[in-house]
């Protein structure tokens, strides 16, 4: 077995190190990496579906009934940290002199480090608030730390993407697709930037993505969540999933999220509220991207038919689900469609809601409008929607209204819209404020902004870090 | 006065100068100077004495001129005795004496001792136990062989004698194998068990570690479960660490640290368990878990002699769990659905349901076989024997058994009278198919097929129309699973095919020099070889489910290869009334460990004959190995000294150095010393005639620990253990996946002693009492790292300090009521205080998952390791009044539910109201052997028994928890609580409840305290005549009866239980969970013991 002193003497090595800080992002496990119960099950967009009793901490969530010893919590919690961990291998690593690794390896190895463990410590500080902050891989002693503040965590967020993205690529090929790329890290810190309300800086790192000249939306929504058209100009950070690998490297939420009757676990619900946040056209045709997000009844659940009595609600999350043709039931948990981390579409999305919170409205509709556009032009490009070829009338209209208040109302719309069951949405709840959070849970009694707006650090960390300070 | 210058010299001639001495003292001195004995009566001798300065004389001459003119006469018999008579007496008639001396089963007894009663020994049996001698008719014969207790036989005119000698087990001159050496019993300073084989004939258990059980105080052997082949703990002396620690067993003088599962209980001669500091510190850092010696069997001298052993049985369910019927369970289940507003199973539902018993289904009648051929004989330099052995065990459950292949051979040898060499080879195969039998599936290991059978409805059949086997129980469009959805457990174990191989050479060879009197060099070459296969396939099947989709099969093999090359020298020293004995030694121990495996998935075709490699499908193939390996190398030495008899010393030291720590800090020297004082050997004891011996010991000393180190604690380690698909191909990743300490050590302990032996009435009764203390420092603690700190292994580090106290007792009673009578009892005790003293600054450990982030135990500081950590049930709500006024429990609780103490008085019930409610460590472990023999009958029962103990009965939170529609146990279906008053303890049946009502409390756990009738047996040895008939030695027939009874009040199928799959990764942090445990059967048995 390789020791810590003797690993990091070669290339090759070095490479090994920078997979394995990939690996936490995965859902190869959809019960360790609970991000979609913590993202989605928590909000009002999806509940946690399944049997009663079935995954009762997840319900607990659901109901915000919350302790330290919840399973999602903790799992969440564990596992991006150990992804913090994987990245703190590689950094501690290549400090220092390094005789055996040529300079070009060590460069991007410790930027695709830097981009990861920011993408995690972002996860875990929306998600928990004020987090221990790790660096390095420490002596338990060393371990023992106190939390440090959002801003604090936050500010390594801005310093750890800015160091990424000068030194990563604006793409990779072959081998390496899928390797964090300059355009990751710019995203992400534009997102960063949103969710510390730095709106010039949002906007304007958002723009520097753009500027980057690789990304485009994709002209159907729904190849964002194909297996066939994984690898896209719209995925500026994507989760690879492979179906058939050994070990397995599948979705395994195309298992959790599937009806019982498909091999399938049946968790994962979405709401009504979610479904009525569709527009429709004056015509009452539905935004596509509704039946791209949600199986509902009368149309079909990709190749079944879509049975009401799978689901409480009426309807089946179909993001991370895929037809039986590519993935039989009897490998049900080894799907093969990566998760959209960063699309570019919520590149626009921060764009323009930092543009309008800014009071820039008017540029803010340039962004915005382009996610409206792709969206009803499905009809233009999706032969399997009825009337294909012509926008129906009044569908989706490119927005025009410069009144900041209306148009942030219509850009968190558009974004749940969007970015529906991809495990943003909580975040973006508690984001928007109490009021918003108060009025999008109104349904939940035991939800409380100010108790609740950040998961409670997990009875594992209080059990082994009296220094945390709570 | 005496003036003694005597010789002795060829042809029996002495020199010899005695002045006014005594007659008496005379033949005294003659008797220890020459060849002869002498009998006579002192009153006939009394007065007399002699003077003589003689050269170059014989006996004869010399008792010529001695009795002249003393009126006495003398004659010489055979054997060189010598009768001093009155010259004027008549002349007794002397008498020719065929004498055969056999022990209690009619076997002969080479080499015992005649003596005259009185007098010196006259002679000695020979190979096949006869001897012949000429006395003086009602000369009083003194039989005596070590072992056995001496016997006196008056001639009385009867030219043939038949001697039977009764084994004495408490006799003080056996001998006791202690570390590289032996001692006698009545010498010994440390507590030391001995199990000698005829304690083991006949009990149908697989393995020697059952055999122990029960049979030596402080020795607690428990297995996981009843599964034929599962695994087994065994602890002497407490916990010692929160690590877990096992016996260091020695076989033959091979240390061996896999376990003895390979050995054949038929093969062993006897075990000897060093349990303090004093006997165990010469094995140093391997000794702090106890050290189990065990000898096996060797040829004796004398004509070869062939042993057949064997019995056969059937084993069968025993003590089950009463589970509700169909008409209970869904009378039960309608209660909830009432209770929680949902609709019921109407009548015409469920009348077409079945009615089935799982647990009868599933635990069918299983057969047990042990068969045992041996060969084993020798002459005055080498002894042989040659050994099979075949076990075989079938378990209760469909595709669980175990089977093992013994063959073994011993030589020993002493060419010369300075040379001896000898060698034992023990090869062994071993067959375990297992099912699951003890978790729920949550680690990966199988989910207990137990488990699957309690939980499954009685409503659903085993079995459809067609014969096949039925899968999901029935459905209902209003009710949902309303039989739930479990799995069918006769399917499960039906199609599960596991199986493990161990395949194991365990041997050495020795030469032994003895240059110059006194002095033994020893030099010993030992290797345990140890083969593991295992394969299992796993088939698709299922007609409404697919179970193991694809289907695939997984197959590994690793090899460990122990050697150890041990020199000791060992030297007796006696000065006159001071005995030493000296060993010192050098032991190298090497380990060397491979692994490799491999599985393949998308079997086409799935029956037996494709079920290889091969056959899989060329995707999906996965590999993988690894080797490790570590040494050890010693010093070590020891000293045993005694003065006079009575005062008793030893002290002992060792010295390792282990490759598994960093190079800076990599050895360590460990001392013990002890005292002992043989009170009955001195003179005030004399006259206290029922004490036959009495001996006070104390001992202290050091035993270390370097099992709980692994392989490379002092390294941070990188593992390829990650897999990421850039590009849709896997690559795979590496991170550090466990942290290292470069300053850690073993753990040691410190252990005191004071134990008392104490013989009465001429060692019928033998009582040993032992008292000790045993603190471990240096325990490895998981330093604990904050989940934050990502999740490699935490780094161990020396902090911990454990204490483990205890009494300790065996008492053994030998006697008979008349010559067919004879009776025995063998008792023993002890108890056990195990206490966490320090855990440095680490916070408590919590272990035992029993539920997502529920853990049922906690090790903390002032308790026992592993002690459950408990809402306490103080009772049920009997009214809303109740409710209202007791600390808040939460939202939607109503009378009928169960009530939490509020311990911290704040309120409000939650995880801070836990409390430590006991541990699954027994408070008082005991065994008891009876034994009655009545002519050629014998019949024996043993008893074993814990009591104090507690257990967290799991899947009760199930079965009585009823929070879903799995079936539950007949008491909730008819006791729970249905209004004011109807139970205190059981809740209403609510499934809505059951989060409030299952919590992790009291209400599940429950006395472990059992008492089992483990082993009755009756046998009867055939008489001399049959034997004749026969051409046999010995043969003895018996039936017996294992676990015929069980006193518990476990609500459980069998208390019995150790670790469970789920919370094995916690080790002894969390024992004595039941998750639904595959239970020990009854076992009837008939068998033989026969000798050619």
């Amino acid at each position: 077995q390789y020791t810590d002193k003797d690993f990091f003497t070669n290339d090759a090595n070095t490479t090994l190190a920078v997979n394995a800080a990939y690996t936490s992002a995965t859902f190869t496990d959809a019960s360790s990496n609970a991000l979609w119960v913590l993202g989605d099950v928590a909000s009002d967009d999806a509940i946690k579906g399944g049997s009663a009793g079935d995954q009762a901490d997840f319900q607990l969530i659901n109901d915000f009934n919350i302790n330290p010893n919840n399973s999602a919590v903790e799992a969440v919690w564990k596992r991006y940290f150990q992804g913090v961990f994987t990245c703190n291998v590689v950094t501690d690593g290549l400090s220092g002199n390094t005789p055996g690794i040529s300079a070009t390896v060590k460069a991007q190895a410790l930027a695709q480090a830097k981009f990861l463990r920011a993408y995690y410590y972002f996860i875990l500080t929306t998600a928990y608030g004020n987090i221990p902050l790790h660096l390095k891989v420490e002596t338990p002693t060393e371990a023992q730390k106190p939390v440090s503040t959002q801003a604090v965590i936050y500010a390594q967020i801005e310093k750890d993407c800015t160091e990424a993205a000068a030194d990563l690529p604006t793409s990779w090929s072959g081998a390496d697709l899928g390797r964090a790329t300059k355009g990751a890290a710019l995203a992400l810190l534009a997102k960063t930037y949103l969710f510390e309300q730095k709106w010039a800086l949002a906007a304007s790192t958002a723009k520097a993505v753009e500027d980057l000249n690789v990304y485009s939306l994709l002209p159907v929504f729904a190849d964002n969540f194909r297996a066939a058209t994984k690898n896209n100009a719209e995925a500026v950070f994507t989760v690879w999933h492979q179906s058939g690998l050994t070990p397995y490297q599948g979705n395994n939420l195309n298992q959790w999220f599937a009806p019982r009757t498909l091999n399938g676990y049946g968790f994962f619900y979405p709401t009504q509220s979610l479904v009525d946040n569709f527009e429709k056209s004056p015509g009452g045709v539905d935004d596509p991207r509704l039946d791209y997000t949600v199986a509902r009844a009368g149309h079909p659940y990709f190749d079944s038919a879509f049975d009401p009595t799978w689901t409480s609600t009426g309807y089946l999350s179909k993001k991370d689900c895929q037809p039986l043709s590519e993935i039989p039931a009897t490998i049900k948990g080894d799907g093969n469609l990566n998760y959209p981390a960063i699309r570019f579409a919520d590149v626009l999305l921060i764009e323009a809601e930092a543009l309008n919170e800014s009071g820039n409205s008017a540029a803010a509709l340039v962004p915005l409008n382009k996610v409206r556009k792709r969206a009803r032009e499905s009809y233009l490009y999706d032969n399997t929607l009825p009337g294909f070829g012509t926008v129906p009338a009044g569908l989706l209209p490119d927005i025009t209204t410069t009144d900041q208040g209306s148009l942030r109302d219509i850009i968190r719309k558009e974004r749940r819209s969007e970015l529906a069951l991809e495990f943003h949405r909580f975040f973006d709840v508690i984001r928007y404020g109490q009021a918003y959070a108060q009025s999008a849970l109104s349904d939940v009694p035991l939800f409380n902004y100010n108790k609740n707006k950040f998961f409670p650090i997990p009875q594992s960390e209080r059990d082994a870090n009296p220094k945390l300070g709570l | 006065l005496l003036h003694v210058s005597a010789a002795v010299r060829s042809q029996e001639k002495l020199n010899l100068t005695v002045k006014d001495v005594k007659l008496e003292k005379f033949l005294d001195l003659l008797e220890k100077k020459s060849s002869y004995t002498f009998l006579y009566s002192n009153g006939a001798v009394r007065g007399n004495s002699v003077s003589i300065d003689a050269k170059d004389v014989t006996v004869p001459q010399l008792l010529g001129t001695a009795l002249k003119n003393t009126g006495l006469a003398f004659r010489i018999l055979q054997n060189n005795l010598i009768v001093i008579t009155k010259s004027s007496a008549p002349p007794a008639a002397d008498l020719n004496i065929k004498g055969h001396v056999v022990d209690s089963k009619g076997e002969p007894l080479p080499g015992a001792t005649i003596a005259i009663k009185n007098g010196a020994s006259i002679t000695q049996t020979d190979v096949n136990g006869n001897f012949t001698a000429t006395v003086p008719d009602n000369t009083v014969l003194v039989v005596s062989y070590i072992g056995y207790k001496t016997q006196e036989v008056e001639t009385a005119g009867r030219s043939e004698i038949t001697i039977t000698l009764i084994e004495d087990a408490g006799n003080l001159n056996e001998v006791i194998v202690t570390g590289y050496g032996t001692q006698r019993k009545k010498d010994l300073t440390g507590a030391v068990s001995v199990i000698s084989t005829k304690d083991l004939a006949g009990i149908p258990v697989g393995g020697v570690a059952q055999i122990i059980q029960g049979k030596a105080a402080g020795v607690t052997v428990t297995q996981n479960t009843g599964a034929p082949g599962a695994g087994i703990a065994v602890q002497v002396r407490g916990l010692n660490t929160i690590n877990g620690i096992t016996p260091l067993y020695v076989v033959d003088g091979v240390p061996v640290t896999d376990g003895i599962s390979q050995l054949a209980p038929d093969d062993i001669e006897n075990i000897n368990i060093l349990k303090d500091a004093s006997s165990a510190a010469i094995y140093g850092a391997r000794a702090a878990g106890g050290v189990v010696i065990i000898t096996t069997k060797h040829g004796a001298q004398g004509k070869a002699k062939l042993s057949f052993n064997a019995y056969t049985g059937v084993q069968s369910a025993t003590h089950l769990i009463k589970m509700a019927d169909n008409a209970q369970y869904v009378s039960a289940y309608n209660t909830a659905a009432r209770n929680d507003g949902r609709p019921i199973i109407s009548d015409s539902l469920a009348r077409t349901l079945s009615d089935v018993n799982w647990l009868k289904e599933l635990l069918r009648p299983a057969p047990i076989t042990n068969i045992n051929l041996s060969v084993s004989g020798g002459n005055e330099t080498s002894n042989y024997i040659v050994s099979g052995n075949v076990f075989s065990q079938n378990g209760l459950i469909q595709n669980s058994s175990y089977r093992r292949y013994n063959l073994r051979t011993a030589i020993n040898s002493n060419p010369t009278k300075y040379l001896k060499f000898g060698t034992n080879i023990n090869l062994s195969y071993e067959k375990n198919r297992q099912v699951g039998s003890s978790g729920d599936g949550y680690t990966g290991a199988a989910a207990s097929v137990v488990r699957y059978a309690l939980f499954r409805t009685p409503g659903t059949p085993v079995y459809g129309a067609n014969g096949q086997f039925v899968d999901l129980p029935k459905q209902d469009a209003v009710l949902g699973n309303f039989l739930g959805d479990g799995i069918n457990p006769i399917q499960l174990a039906a199609n599960t095919d596991n199986n493990n191989y161990n395949y194991t050479v365990l041997g050495n060879v020795f030469g032994e020099l003895t240059p110059v009197k006194n002095l033994r060099i020893r030099s010993d070459l030992g290797l345990d070889l140890i083969f593991t296969d295992y394969k299992q396939f796993y088939g698709t099947y299922g007609a409404d489910r697919h179970f193991n989709t694809p289907s695939s099969l997984a197959q590994s093999h690793n090899q460990n290869l122990n050697y150890n090359w041990t020199n000791t020298a060992t030297y007796d020293l006696n000065l006159d009334k001071h005995a030493l004995t000296f060993i010192a030694g050098t032991e190298i121990i090497q380990r060397q460990m491979q692994g490799i495996s491999a599985s393949r998935t998308n079997y086409v075709n799935q029956t037996p004959p494709f079920q290889y490699l091969d056959n899989g499908a060329l995707t999906g193939l996965l590999n993988g190995g690894g080797e490790s390996s570590r040494s050890l190398s010693s010093f070590f030495g020891r000293i045993n000294y005694q003065y006079n008899n009575k005062y008793l010393a030893s002290f002992n030291y060792r010295w390792d150095a282990s490759s598994v720590l960093d190079p800076q800090n990599r050895s360590k020297s460990v001392y013990s010393g002890s005292l002992g004082w043989r009170i009955d050997q001195e003179d005030f004891m004399k006259d206290i005639k029922p004490i036959s011996s009495l001996k006070l010991r104390v001992d202290v000393g050091q035993l270390g620990n370097e099992q709980s180190l692994g392989y490379y604690p002092y390294l941070s380690l990188l593992g390829g253990t990650s897999f990421y698909p850039f590009n849709g191909v896997t690559n795979q990743g590496y991170t550090i996946n466990s942290i290292g300490n470069p300053k850690i050590t073993w753990e040691v302990t410190t252990q005191e002693d004071i134990g008392l032996d104490i013989g009465l009435f001429n060692n019928a009764l033998q009582v040993t009492a032992d008292y000790y203390i045993k603190n471990t420092n240096n325990v490895l603690l998981p330093y604990p790292m904050p989940s934050s700190a990502g999740q490699a292994n935490v780094p161990f580090i020396n902090a911990g300090k454990v204490r483990d106290q205890g009494f300790e007792l065996d008492i053994s009673y030998r006697g008979k009521i008349n010559n067919d009578w004879n009776f025995s009892l063998n008792g023993n005790l002890a108890t056990e205080k195990n206490t966490v003293v320090s855990l440095a600054d680490a916070p408590v450990i919590n272990a035992g998952r029993i539920d997502n982030n529920i853990f049922a135990t906690r090790t903390a500081v002032g308790h026992p390791i592993g002690s459950f950590f408990l809402l306490q049930q103080e009772g049920i709500f009997q009214n809303a009044q109740q409710v209202f006024t007791h600390a808040y429990q939460g939202p939607g609780i109503r009378p009928g539910d169960v009530m939490y103490k509020d311990v911290n008085g704040d309120g409000v019930i939650n995880q801070d109201d836990r409390v430590y409610a006991g541990s699954a460590i027994p408070k008082l472990t005991y065994g008891l052997t009876a034994a009655v023999s009545y002519k050629n009958f014998d019949l024996s029962a043993f008893f074993q028994g814990v009591y104090g103990n507690k257990l967290y009965d799991q899947v009760n939170t199930e079965l009585e928890g009823f929070y879903r529609p799995f079936n539950i146990t007949e008491a909730t279906a008819t006791q729970s609580w249905s209004g004011p008053g109807t139970s205190n303890s059981m809740p209403l049946l609510s499934w809505s409840d059951a989060a409030n009502n299952k919590q992790a409390s009291t209400r599940f756990l429950e006395s472990g305290s059992y008492l089992k009738l483990k082993n009755l047996q009756l046998g009867y040895k055939l008489g001399k005549d049959a034997l004749k008939v026969l051409g046999m030695s010995s043969v003895r027939i018996f039936v017996s009866g294992q676990n015929l009874l069980t006193f518990t009040k476990y609500k459980g199928l069998d208390p019995e239980l150790y670790t469970n799959d789920n919370n094995a990764g916690d080790g002894v942090k969390a024992v004595g969970i039941d998750w639904g445990t595959y239970p020990s059967a009854k076992i009837f048995t008939a068998g033989i013991n026969a000798n050619f």
